[in-house]
C-alpha cells in the first residue's frame, strides 16, 4: 500500500507531512513523560522485528497464494500506541531510505496511511474497547482473551487496511495524477484491502494470542485493568480531529487549485501486478479479475471523446512537440556523452591509482 | 535464497556502495538529503503532458550516478516496489485520454499515451534520485541530517537501533525461513499453523534482547542520552553543488529546454 | 575488592537460584566461575552488576551493591555480555565505543583518544569505523571487549568470552584477557581457557558454593568436577 512519490502532488505530500508531523510530535511528548529511555530497546527491537516479519511469506490456506504482515497493530499492542507510531515511522522510513518502497516525498502520506491509523483509529477505535471489554468472559479469562484477541485484531486491521486504502484513493485523486474515476478507483482498491486487512488481522491475531500464551504480561491491554484509560482516549480522540481537521482543510485547498485531480468522473482500473504485489493471487484481484473486467465494460460504454479527432490545425501542435522531440533526443545525447566521459575519468584514476 | 537474505544482501550492498569515497560521498548528507527532495518535488511538479520538460531532467541523476561511481544499472532492481503501482494507475491513462495531443508524420499520439510515459518517467526519476542518495550516503550520516533538520532525538536514536538490530533479525528469520522449508520441502510459505509461533517465538527473544541490550546500556552509564558521529560541516562544495542542481532543476521546470534546443535544428 | 557474604536469590515462583553464597576477590586477581546449566553463574554476575535485587551482602571497594551506588559502581564494573550484539547497540565500532566514556562525561576529544588507544592496544584500529553487523564473529567478541575496555573498568566481568569462536580467535581472545591487567572474573564452560586465564576458580553446584581454590587444584580434579556435571579440560585428561 506504499504510496510512490510519482503518484503524489507537492502540495499534497506537504499536507501529508504536517499531518503526520503533527502526531509523531505528540508521541513524542507522550513518551517524553512516561519512560522513553526504558522503551527505547523495546521499541527498536520490535520495529526490526517487524521489519523482519515482512520478509515471511505466510501461506493461505484453500489458496495457492500467501501474505504477509503490515505491523501497525501487532507494534500497538506489545509497545502502546505512541511507541508504536514512532516505530512505524522509522520501519516507513528506512523502507524508503534503503529499499526504495514508498518514497522520500511520499513518506508523510505513507505513515499516515498505514501507521497513523494502524496505530490510533485502528488500536482505540477497536482493539482496546474489545480487549478492554468484558465479553465472552463465560469462557473464562484465557478462553475470552483468546476470541477478543482474534476478533480485535482481525477488526483492527480490516479498519485500519480500509482507511488506508481510502487515503490513498483520496491523495492519489487529489494530486491529479490520474485519469482514473474516483469511484471506480475506490471499487478495487476497498475489496482488495479487505481480503489484505483479513489476513493481516488473522496473522497478527495469531502472533498476539502465541505471545499471550507465553508471555501474557507482554500485553499491556489484555489484563483486565480499568480507569486509567479514559483520559487519555478523550485527549486522543481531541487530537484525533484536530488532525482530521487540518488535513481536510489541506486536502481541499489542494483540491480546489487543481480542479482536474477532483474531476472523478470517469472509469476503469487495472491494478498490474499490484495485488500480487501485495501478496493475493493475480486471478482473483488483477488486471484481468472479473472486478477490472467490469470497469473495463463501464469505460467502453460511457466513452465520451471520440478515438480520433483530427485536429484542423495540426502543424503548429506537431511543429513545437517536434522540436520537443528533437531536443529531447539532444539531451540523451549530452547523457550518453556524460556516462563516456564519466567512465573516462574513472579509468584515468584507476590507471594513476594502480 | 529466501526473501530474509535477499533483503540483507540489498542491505549489505548499499552499505557497500556507499562507503565510497567520490565527491558526491563527501557532500555533507543534509545537502544531499535537501537537493533530492528538491528534484523529486520540480519532478513531480511537472505537468502531466510535459514529456519533454521533463526529460531533461534526466541529467541530475545521471552526472551523479557518473560522478560517484555508481552504475545506473544498479538501481533498477528496486524499480520492483514502485513501478507496478505506478504504472497500474498509469496505464489506464491511453484508454481514458484519447484525444490526440501529437502528430509525428501523420500518426496521432494520444495525449494519455503522453501522460502515462510522464508519469512513468516520474516514478523512475523519483527513485533514481533517492536511490543515489543513500548509495552515497551512510546510515549514520543520514542520522546526522536527520539532527541537522531538528528531528527529535527518540526518533533519530530509535532509527539508529532499529537499523543496527534490522540486520541481526533479518538474519534470525533468514535462518528460521531456510529451517522451516527444509522441513516443509513442499510448502510456499509458512502454514496457518504455525502463523503465530513462527514469528511468536522470534518476537518472545527479541524482547529478552532487549531487555540485555538496556542492561548493556545502563551498565555502561546511560542516562537517556546519545552521542552521535559527527559529520564535517557543510563547505564551499556543497554551496556550489546545490547551487548549480537547483538553477539546473528550475531552468528545466520553467524554460522548455528540450524545445529550445529542438529548434536549434529546425 | 569484591565480597559477597551470604548471598541468595530466588525468583517471585519460589525457585531458589543462590543460596547463601560467599567468597571474596583480592584486587587484581583472575577467577573463573564454573558449574553446570543453571547453576546460577549468570545470576551471580547479575547481582554483582546491580541488575537484580538479592539477600546478603555484596559490596565492590567497601561499596554495596544497591540502588544508590550503582552509578559509582557500574564505572569500576566492565561486563562483556555473551551476545556480542546485545552489547554493541550503536551501527559502528567507533560509535559504540564512544558510548561508554561520553556518558562518564569525558569530551569528543579526549573519548576520542581514549578509543583509538584501545583500538592500537588491541590490533583492532581497522576496525573503527566499521559496521558493527558487517565484522565476523571474531571480530566482533574483540569489538566487544574493546567497547568495554573503553569505559577503562577496575573489574572486567565476562560472560563466556571464547563461544563460538574459531581456535585462533579463541586464542586471540584469551592473549587478550591476559594482558590485561585489573581484576576479573570469567564465567565460562570452556575450563582449558580457563585455566590459561586465572589462578583461581570458583566452582557453583545448584546455587550453592562447591568449591573455591586454585585452578590448577580443582581443574586436575577429575573426581569433583565429575561430581558436578564437568570433565577435565582437554589438555589435561590425556586424550592426545
Amino acid at each position: 500500500m506504499h504510496m510512490a512519490d510519482a503518484l503524489i502532488a507537492p502540495a499534497v505530500a506537504a499536507t501529508m507531512y504536517s499531518a503526520s508531523a503533527v502526531t509523531a510530535g505528540v508521541c513524542v511528548h507522550k513518551l517524553r513523560r512516561e519512560d522513553a529511555p526504558q522503551k527505547l530497546p523495546a521499541m527498536a527491537v520490535m520495529s526490526a522485528l517487524v521489519f523482519a516479519g515482512q520478509m515471511i511469506n505466510y501461506t493461505i490456506p484453500g489458496t495457492g497464494s500467501s501474505g504477509h504482515l503490515c505491523g501497525g497493530l501487532l507494534l500497538t499492542g506489545i509497545l502502546g500506541p505512541y511507541a508504536g507510531f514512532l516505530s512505524m515511522v522509522v520501519i516507513l522510513l528506512i523502507q524508503a531510505l534503503f529499499f526504495a518502497d514508498g518514497g522520500l516525498l511520499a513518506l508523510g502520506a505513507n505513515i499516515w496511511n498505514m501507521a497513523f491509523y494502524g496505530c490510533f483509529a485502528g488500536y482505540f477505535l477497536i482493539y482496546r474497547p474489545i480487549m478492554k471489554s468484558r465479553l465472552f468472559s463465560a469462557r473464562g479469562d484465557r478462553g475470552s482473551a483468546r476470541i477478543k484477541l482474534i476478533l480485535a485484531s482481525v477488526l483492527g486491521c480490516v479498519l485500519t487496511l480500509q482507511l488506508g486504502a481510502f487515503s490513498v484513493v483520496l491523495e492519489t485523486s487529489a494530486s491529479g495524477i490520474t485519469e482514473l474515476p474516483f469511484g471506480a478507483f475506490v471499487a478495487v482498491m476497498q475489496p482488495i484491502h479487505l481480503a489484505i486487512g483479513l489476513i493481516e488481522g488473522l496473522i497478527t491475531s495469531a502472533v498476539l494470542i502465541f505471545v499471550y500464551e507465553a508471555r501474557p504480561e507482554l500485553l499491556p491491554d489484555v489484563r483486565s485493568g480499568e480507569g486509567e484509560a479514559k483520559a487519555s482516549l478523550k485527549s486522543t480522540l481531541l487530537v484525533l480531529t484536530l488532525v482530521v481537521a487540518v488535513v481536510g482543510g489541506g486536502l481541499s485547498l489542494v483540491a480546489s487549485d487543481n480542479p482536474d485531480g477532483l474531476e472523478w468522473s470517469l472509469f476503469g482500473n487495472a491494478e498490474a501486478g499490484y495485488s500480487e504485489n501485495m501478496g493475493l493471487s493475480e486471478e482473483d484481484f488483477g488486471v484481468h479479475s472479473s472486478a477490472a473486467d467490469k470497469a473495463a465494460e463501464i469505460q467502453n460504454s460511457t466513452a465520451i471523446l471520440p478515438d480520433y479527432s483530427l485536429s484542423s490545425n495540426p502543424d503548429s501542435a506537431a511543429g513545437t512537440s517536434l522540436s520537443g522531440l528533437v531536443g529531447s533526443a539532444v539531451v540523451a545525447g549530452l547523457t550518453v556523452l556524460i556516462c563516456l566521459l564519466g567512465g573516462f575519468f574513472r579509468k584515468k584514476n584507476r590507471c594513476a591509482n594502480s | 535464497m529466501n526473501k530474509a537474505s535477499q533483503a540483507r544482501t540489498e542491505l549489505l550492498n548499499m552499505e557497500e556502495l556507499a562507503s565510497g569515497t567520490s565527491f558526491i560521498h563527501g557532500l555533507h548528507p543534509l545537502t544531499k538529503l535537501l537537493v533530492t527532495i528538491l528534484y523529486i518535488i520540480v519532478c513531480v511538479s511537472f505537468p502531466k503532458y510535459s514529456l519533454s520538460g521533463l526529460a531533461v531532467m534526466v541529467l541530475y541523476p545521471v552526472f551523479v550516478y557518473q560522478a560517484s561511481g555508481i552504475p545506473v544499472s544498479t538501481c533498477f532492481y528496486k524499480l520492483r516496489f514502485v513501478l507496478p503501482l505506478v504504472m497500474a494507475v498509469g496505464v489506464v491513462n491511453p484508454f481514458l485520454d484519447t484525444a490526440p495531443l501529437l502528430y509525428i508524420g501523420g500518426l496521432a499520439v494520444r495525449g494519455g499515451v503522453v501522460s502515462m510515459l510522464t508519469l512513468m518517467l516520474k516514478g523512475v526519476f523519483a527513485l533514481m534520485a533517492s536511490f543515489i542518495l543513500i548509495a552515497t550516503t551512510k546510515a549514520d550520516a543520514v542520522c546526522a541530517a536527520l539532527r541537522k533538520l531538528h528531528i527529535p532525538d527518540i526518533i533519530v536514536t530509535l532509527f539508529l537501533l532499529t537499523y543496527r538490530y534490522i540486520s541481526v533479525l533479518i538474519e534470525q528469520v533468514a535462518v528460521m525461513s531456510d529451517a522451516y522449508a527444509l522441513r516443509a520441502p513442499n510448502q510456499k510459505g509458512i502454514h496457518i499453523s504455525a502463523w503465530g509461533s513462527f514469528l511468536g517465538q522470534l518476537l518472545l527473544r527479541s524482547m529478552d534482547r532487549a531487555t540485555e541490550l538496556y542492561q548493556s546500556m545502563q551498565l555502561r552509564g546511560f542516562r537517556g542520552e546519545f552521542f552521535y558521529a559527527d559529520t564535517a560541516p557543510a563547505a564551499l562544495r556543497d554551496a556550489v553543488f546545490a547551487i548549480a542542481s537547483a538553477t539546473l532543476f528550475f531552468t528545466a521546470r520553467y524554460v522548455d529546454i528540450a524545445s529550445a534546443i529542438g529548434g536549434l535544428f529546425m | 575488592m569484591i565480597e559477597f557474604k551470604n548471598v541468595s536469590f530466588e525468583y517471585e515462583n519460589g525457585h531458589k537460584v543462590l543460596n547463601s553464597v560467599s567468597f571474596s576477590v583480592a584486587d587484581g586477581e583472575s577467577v573463573g566461575l564454573i558449574g553446570a546449566n543453571g547453576a546460577g553463574k549468570s545470576t551471580l554476575m547479575k547481582i554483582l552488576l546491580g541488575l537484580l535485587p538479592y539477600e546478603g551482602e555484596v559490596t565492590v571497594d567497601g561499596l554495596r551493591v544497591e540502588k544508590k551506588n550503582l552509578p559509582e559502581l557500574r564505572r569500576k564494573l566492565g561486563f562483556v555480555l555473551q551476545d556480542s550484539d546485545n552489547q554493541m547497540f550503536m551501527p559502528t565500532v567507533y560509535e559504540d565505543m564512544m558510548f561508554a566514556p561520553r556518558n562518564y562525561g569525558l569530551s569528543k576529544v579526549e573519548a576520542e583518544e581514549r578509543v583509538d588507544g584501545v583500538l592500537a592496544r588491541l590490533g583492532l584500529t581497522e576496525l573503527k569505523h566499521r559496521y558493527n553487523h558487517k565484522i565476523s564473529g571474531g571480530e566482533k567478541r574483540m569489538a566487544a571487549i574493546a567497547t568495554v575496555l573503553a569505559m577503562e573498568p577496575e573489574v572486567m566481568i565476562m560472560d563466556e568470552p571464547s563461544t563460538a569462536l574459531d581456535p585462533l580467535n579463541r586464542r586471540t581472545v584469551i592473549n587478550t584477557v591476559n594482558g590485561l591487567g585489573m581484576t576479573k572474573l570469567i564465567a565460562s564452560h570452556d575450563l582449558d581457557m580457563i585455566l590459561d586465564t586465572c589462578t583461581r576458580v570458583i566452582l557453583l553446584h545448584g546455587g550453592e558454593l562447591a568449591a573455591d581454590g586454585s585452578a590448577d587444584v580443582i581443574l586436575r580434579d577429575r573426581e569433583l568436577l565429575e561430581a558436578h556435571r564437568m570433565e577435565l579440560p582437554f589438555c589435561l585428561a590425556g586424550r592426545i
